[in-house]
């Protein structure tokens, strides 16, 4: 079967400049730019957003904390990268937590920067672990901030809680069996 | 104010275009080739009549009429002879490409007539432009993405954006003939036929770039906006169908 599917990227959100970026799900695009434009109609709609990212889903390297404790950090298996670079550290604390920012390493794998970062971050001892390099990101730009995310502030009506629908066939159903 | 129906006139104009257009974009919700496309454009028609609402509510300032009820009832209780909008917005839906390429030759002459209005003397008109403004900002950035990688894509999206290209482009030729009002309303509004020098040579040059044939233009098109297409008439009983059923409901 041929896979007609668009790539896959992972999409992060700012709430307020100086908080971590933080993932927010995930979308399907033909590539970097229009997963960017994607990412921003189908997560921005909630208006707390100062920033967005986008990462290709194959550029993160993923380690879980029961991958850890079954057979310790994977030795390094892929050798192609050997330059060194910078790399994000997401980790997930808790179920009901959203994957989030920790920090920065550098190195010259995905392999050898997951390693540096479970040295680094290993004793907050987190669900699930995931680094990208920086490269791979592409984030909106700060002047386009205003056009991307401020418009979804004053459009409540794309909120559910703006809908009374529950209440009000409450109140309908309640009249009929009287 | 010193012409208020002209402006009142120029007003409705504005919002007829973006309301039929948000119509025509709306009738994607649901079918979209992907869904995330299906998202996004059901915000980009969220957003059109969005903007058409603001007009109507500006055009109900000028005309003194109740601001709450005014876009209701020229949307729902006009008849089809009385809207103002352009044939270029009632063509149906299309196929996506030609949904695409419609919301790309509109978008791009709303935003050099917003960015004239923006600069308007007559203030309540400047800060909804304003506003409408920052959202077009990202329709246009969206419908920019996807032109040009439709217009390269593979055979068959060329062939049907070249398809709606050239179906498309005497309708808009339309687009830089002036509103109603808006010869009474110098000063305070951009000039049609300037904004449409400006779009026609910018979007001409960004098809080409798009890998697609521009057909010949003899200019623009003084087009009058009380005639309308063949498939107008079905589209108002559509969108009216269902408030005129009780005009009294509360929504």
């Amino acid at each position: 079967m041929i896979d007609t599917q668009w790539p896959r990227f992972m999409v992060f959100q700012q709430e307020a400049v100086g908080k971590p970026f933080i993932h927010n799900g995930t979308v399907h695009a033909p590539d970097i730019d229009m997963a960017l434009l994607n990412a921003r109609d189908v997560f921005a709609r909630r208006p707390q957003a100062v920033a967005m990212w986008v990462v290709p889903a194959d550029a993160i390297y993923t380690h879980t904390r029961e991958e850890l404790s079954n057979q310790g950090a994977r030795q390094p298996a892929d050798q192609r990268i050997r330059e060194l670079a910078d790399y994000f550290v997401f980790a997930k604390f808790d179920k009901q937590d959203q994957c989030r920012r920790i920090g920065e390493v550098q190195a010259d794998s995905p392999q050898a920067a997951m390693s540096a970062a479970i040295k680094e971050f290993g004793s907050r001892d987190p669900l699930w672990w995931w680094v990208f390099p920086k490269s791979a990101v592409l984030s909106s730009a700060p002047e386009e901030a205003s056009a991307m995310y401020e418009p979804a502030k004053a459009k409540t009506f794309k909120d559910q809680a703006e809908y009374p629908v529950v209440t009000m066939m409450r109140e309908i159903r309640a009249k009929k069996k009287k | 104010m010193k012409q208020p129906k002209a402006l009142a006139e120029y007003l409705i104009a504005l919002a007829d275009d973006e309301l039929i257009l948000g119509h025509r974009d709306s009738e994607w919700t649901g079918h979209a080739p992907i869904l995330e496309e299906d998202i996004a454009f059901a915000n980009i028609a969220l957003d059109e009549i969005g903007h058409a609402r603001l007009w109507y509510e500006l055009a109900a300032g000028v005309t003194g009429t109740d601001k709450s009820r005014y876009p209701d009832q020229q949307v729902y209780f006009r008849p089809a002879v009385d809207w103002r909008c352009l044939q270029l917005v009632e063509l149906p839906k299309g196929d996506w490409a030609f949904s695409m390429l419609r919301q790309y030759l509109f978008d791009a002459f709303e935003s050099h007539r917003l960015e004239g209005v923006t600069a308007s003397k007559h203030q309540p008109l400047a800060d909804v432009a304003a506003r409408i403004r920052n959202e077009e900002f990202y329709h246009l950035r969206h419908t920019r993405a996807w032109v040009p990688r439709l217009g390269q894509g593979t055979e068959e999206s060329h062939r049907r954006m070249q398809a709606a290209l050239d179906e498309l482009w005497p309708y808009a030729q339309g687009l830089g003939a002036p509103l109603p009002g808006e010869l009474e309303l110098e000063e305070m509004v951009p000039h049609s036929h300037s904004l449409f020098m400006l779009w026609s040579s910018e979007v001409t040059q960004f098809l080409i770039e798009a890998g697609l044939d521009v057909p010949k233009s003899g200019g623009c098109v003084e087009v009058d906006r009380a005639v309308h297409s063949e498939y107008f008439p079905a589209l108002i009983a559509d969108l009216q169908e269902v408030a005129q059923l009780d005009a009294e409901a509360q929504w």
